[in-house]
């Protein structure tokens, strides 16, 4: 006979909550095992003693009531967020993201003479920083993020003023991920 | 605008839902039927509140009801000389059944007796080990899901459990077929 399993494995197996594998190896090891086989036995009824219970209680009117109007107030009083400020709830971390490119270009912006396109690589590099905020809010939201369009940032734009305009007030990035939102209301 | 009423009607569609199970758990929580209505309502509020800022990462409904176990235990913390159970032993039966088990007089009436052995056994476990029971059953939460409810290491939710269950299957006789 193997090795019986610990008490905690057979409240797993007796609630159905074990894979495929695990669950055919302990099923044979009941097999051969009459105090593993009481085990299992007392622990499913204790869990069918628990379906006695009213899974869904009838609840009095009157309360419902009150919750229906509670709720009904609550709608009512919802500050109406600017949609910018929604985002920011809703994706913090890539508006803290876009913040530090931007930040990051700003203190590099020479601060005595007229805007002048950086060296190609130190653009080339906050792009990348946006694109990979971006991937990780897609990976993070389970791929429901589409990618952004491949001209979101166009290769050809050189000028370093436009690509702040455009990050300035948070507002291209975060305003393309709100008309991609897909998350349920 | 239009918009935001009709996610606020569906949200509120959503959770309202959700109102008998959440009271189901709070009331053999709390021990007490208008408490238990109080922290039901509670809770969908609190949850219709931060339903903007909820953010899809695990169940929807282990969301719920941490919620409301949080509020539960909130509760029984602020009122600690108050017993925890056993003030309003009758909370089940002042619900009316479902009718599903409304079917025959004999039936309802062999299904009262068992409920209520069921509810004085529940009365008997420890508190923590009473909560794993009600969020699996009124949650239909998987243990993985409770522990992370209860902020308890998987381990410790499943010895709960199996202490809980087999008191349980103690303190119940087994349903004649």
């Amino acid at each position: 006979m193997t090795r019986c399993p610990k008490p905690e494995m057979w409240v797993r197996y007796a609630a159905g909550e074990l894979a495929d594998r695990p669950r055919r190896a302990l099923a044979a090891h009941l097999e051969s095992c009459d105090a593993c086989r009481r085990e299992v036995r007392d622990l499913a009824r204790g869990l069918e003693a628990m379906e006695s219970l009213e899974r869904e209680p009838a609840l009095r009117p009157q309360m419902l009531d009150t919750l229906e109007r509670r709720l009904r107030v609550a709608a009512a009083n919802r500050p109406t967020r600017p949609r910018v400020i929604t985002l920011v709830a809703r994706y913090g971390w890539a508006a803290a993201a876009a913040a530090v490119v931007a930040a990051t270009l700003v203190l590099h912006w020479p601060a005595e003479s007229p805007p002048t396109v950086l060296p190609g690589n130190h653009q080339a590099e906050s792009l990348q920083e946006v694109a990979a905020a971006i991937e990780l809010l897609r990976v993070a939201d389970n791929g429901t993020t589409p990618l952004p369009p491949q001209n979101l940032f166009p290769a050809g734009r050189q000028n370093e003023l436009d690509l702040l305009l455009e990050l300035d007030d948070a507002g291209l990035l975060l305003d393309y991920l709100m008309s991609q939102d897909k998350l349920q209301g | 605008m239009a918009l935001r009423d009709k996610d606020s009607d569906a949200q509120e569609r959503r959770l309202a839902a959700y109102a008998p199970r959440v009271y189901g758990l709070l009331v053999r929580m709390v021990g007490n039927r208008d408490t238990a209505e109080d922290l039901t309502q509670e809770t969908l509020l609190r949850a219709f509140r931060a339903f903007e800022t909820y953010r899809p990462e695990g169940k929807f409904r282990a969301w719920i009801f941490r919620i409301a176990r949080n509020a539960a235990r909130d509760w029984l913390r602020r009122r600690p000389l108050e017993p925890a159970l056993g003030l309003d032993a009758d909370w089940a039966e002042r619900a009316p059944p479902s009718p599903r088990r409304q079917s025959r007089p004999e039936d309802r009436l062999l299904h009262g007796e068992r409920a209520s052995k069921v509810e004085a056994a529940l009365r008997r476990l420890p508190a923590p080990d009473r909560e794993i029971l009600l969020l699996r059953y009124y949650g239909e939460l998987a243990f993985n899901d409770i522990a992370k409810v209860t902020g308890e290491p998987l381990g410790t939710v499943l010895a709960r459990a199996h202490r809980a269950l087999k008191k349980m299957a103690e303190l119940v006789p087994e349903e004649e077929s």
